[in-house]
């Protein structure tokens, strides 16, 4: 027969140390509830597909010492020398790189010469093999071919008139879903570029941009006079990408010394545009674990406190006929009243904590799932935490009744 | 009621073996008033923790109400000293946190009576011991000897045949004490078989029967003059 009025009665002439319990569960869980929301959302993030062969792709960037260099064709001529290496999959050059932090966007629109209406995207000036490059897959149109290419330096406009998109930036400015063979026009501009094909998915440049997964390809060598660099993006069969970096860098090196090259990978890029993230999700994890550490701690004390102060009544209830059973379910279910009232006034603060959240720092909302599942975590922790004083209080011998001390 | 043959218990550290009860014999019949004393450490405790089934002894048979309770395990001898054996203690042992009503439903909740049941009982045992009206107090509102009949209303709202007491009125003042004896008369004239362990020579005098323990073994047994009425009715 579960005591529930005779504990609640114990309880009541006991209840600052059982309120700062259930208030130490209570706070834990709103903690624990809204960093579990808040791991859940990077790790979510961090797990999105990229679009891109991450893995597979080396970077190239280099400065050349000289400012009259012929950068049209030392490009031809470095892509020429990179593509026969053993490995190679495809080069391409391009303005920027994917997840590297960097990059440029603009607005877009499916209407000439407008100025508000658009759709923010990341502008990416590349080489016809971009895709391949990439490991990019295009769901609708064609890939660009070479006589797509426009060269075009900072001073001019761009006048390419074919671009390729992502499904997520076409739905966007095209939620009907026929982007494809639509013209799109950059920023007050009535100059239309046809968008002949979609990618499934490319991040773009910033992960932690809202718009991230927006991103335009123009089929474009930007050389930016007075200010000359260029970068190629070299992706390799799987596994080869480290032998493939080392050739790579020796023979670029040997083809032409003049110049600074700096080498690194899509890979390293993504690692540190998450580091933020990943760190967040390991300082959480410790907070979680800590603090549950803590509360699990706080209950064996207390427990133990409250047992050994009552040994001498756990003996009378034992030689009054309670079997070692009915003393364990005692402590048990006592403390499974204190979680249980911490636990209810720990989800109304785990809510007003996340409201206030969501409000000020733009923070994922708590689903009712992930605070119920942390809820019940905790009140496994706490009656886990009471079963070993819990047991220890059932091996009290009847006997201690008859004890004077 | 009660029969225990060569009963003994020892206990053991590392390098001494203390022999509380050796060879102890002792027969209780149904319905006596049995008073237990004997100097401190003569091992009436033991006796008393085997009897009530708080110890289990070294060796030897022991019979409650007929029943062998040697091969008992926890949860048989639970029962047993749930439905048959009601306990007063020297220091009353009620539970402070609750009040009377909540302390005499202690044994009765591992009884598993239903709460009418338990209600019926609480308040008929209540009020066999005057404290009718108290029973929403804390036992830290009454006085000693109030505690005491508190914790007899508990022993006896289980109905048990057999009232262990231990010290009953130790911590009693003499008016008390005479008043908690009495009850005690009265509760043994209902039929309840007690043994009661005392000190005090007038007390033990007014049982039927005085057993004197000495080293662990009983070492005189007087009939006393209400024990031969007793017999003689």
């Amino acid at each position: 027969m579960l005591e529930i009025k005779p504990i609640l009665s114990a309880l009541w002439r006991n209840k600052i140390a059982a309120l700062l319990i259930a208030l130490q569960l209570a706070l834990t869980l709103a903690i624990v509830s809204n960093a579990s929301v808040i791991i859940s959302d990077r790790k979510e993030k961090t797990a999105r597909p990229t679009g891109i062969a991450v893995e597979d792709i080396i970077t190239v960037n280099f400065q050349p010492v000289s400012q009259n260099y012929d950068m049209q064709t030392a490009v031809a001529a470095d892509l020429d020398l990179i593509r026969p290496i053993p490995g190679v999959v495809e080069a391409t050059h391009s303005n920027h790189f994917p997840l590297s932090g960097s990059g440029s966007a603009s607005a877009y629109y499916n209407q000439p010469s407008q100025e508000t209406g658009g759709e923010v995207a990341n502008y990416y000036q590349v080489g016809a093999e971009f895709i391949q490059a990439m490991g990019m897959k295009l769901i609708a149109g064609r890939n660009f071919d070479p006589s797509d290419i426009q060269v075009a330096d900072l001073t001019e406009n761009r006048e390419s008139s074919v671009v390729i998109v992502t499904k997520q930036f076409a739905e966007k400015l095209f939620p009907e879903g026929d982007a494809l063979g639509k013209y799109i026009y950059g920023d007050r501009s009535s100059h239309p570029i046809e968008i002949i094909g979609i990618v499934e998915r490319n991040l773009g440049g910033w992960v932690n941009w809202s718009k991230a997964g927006n991103a335009v390809f123009f089929p474009e060598m930007l050389i930016a006079e007075g200010n000359l660099f260029m970068r190629y993006l070299v992706r390799t069969e799987p596994g080869q990408r480290d032998s493939v970096f080392n050739q790579l860098e020796e023979k670029l090196s040997q083809r032409d010394p003049h110049r600074v090259i700096e080498m690194d990978t899509i890979e390293n890029f993504l690692h540190k545009s998450y580091s933020r993230d990943n760190t967040m999700i390991k300082v959480l994890s410790v907070v979680i674990g800590l603090l549950t550490f803590i509360i699990a701690l706080g209950i064996v004390g207390l427990t133990t406190f409250w047992i050994n102060q009552r040994r001498k009544q756990i003996g009378v209830r034992r030689a009054l006929g309670a079997t070692r059973a009915a003393i364990g379910r005692y402590f048990l279910l006592e403390n499974g009243m204190i979680a249980s009232a911490g636990i209810a006034l720990g989800m109304a603060a785990a809510q007003i904590a996340n409201r206030m959240m969501v409000e000020s720092y733009g923070q994922p909302q708590l689903p009712l799932p992930t605070m119920l599942s942390c809820a019940l975590i905790l009140l496994i922790v706490s009656l886990t935490a009471a079963l070993v004083p819990a047991l220890r209080a059932a091996n009290i011998s009847p006997a201690t009744a008859t004890r004077n001390v | 009621m009660l029969k225990m043959h060569n009963i003994r218990k020892s206990f053991r550290t590392d390098t001494i073996e203390t022999h509380a009860l050796r060879d102890f014999n002792l027969e209780v019949s149904e319905g006596e008033f049995v008073s237990v004393t004997g100097p401190s450490g003569s091992g009436k405790t033991t006796f008393l923790n085997i009897a009530g089934l708080l110890e289990t002894p070294t060796g030897g048979q022991y019979l409650l109400d007929g029943q062998d309770v040697s091969g008992l395990n926890d949860r048989e001898r639970s029962r047993l000293r749930n439905e048959k054996i009601g306990f007063i203690f020297q220091g009353f042992n009620l539970i402070p946190d609750l009040n009377l009503f909540d302390n005499i439903d202690v044994p009765l909740r591992y009884r598993g009576f239903n709460a009418k049941e338990r209600k019926k009982r609480i308040e008929k045992s209540l009020e066999q011991v005057g404290l009718a009206a108290r029973a929403k107090h804390l036992p830290a509102q009454l006085s000693g000897g109030q505690q005491q009949r508190v914790a007899i209303a508990r022993a006896l709202a289980g109905e048990p045949r057999f009232l262990l007491a231990d010290e009953p009125t130790g911590n009693l003042d003499s008016l008390m004490a005479r008043q908690v004896m009495e009850l005690l008369e009265f509760i043994n004239e209902w039929g309840t078989t007690i043994v009661m362990v005392t000190h005090d020579p007038d007390l033990a005098r007014r049982a039927h029967r005085n057993i004197q323990i000495v080293d662990g073994q009983v070492s005189d047994l007087h009939q006393n003059a209400l024990g031969n009425e007793a017999a003689t009715a």
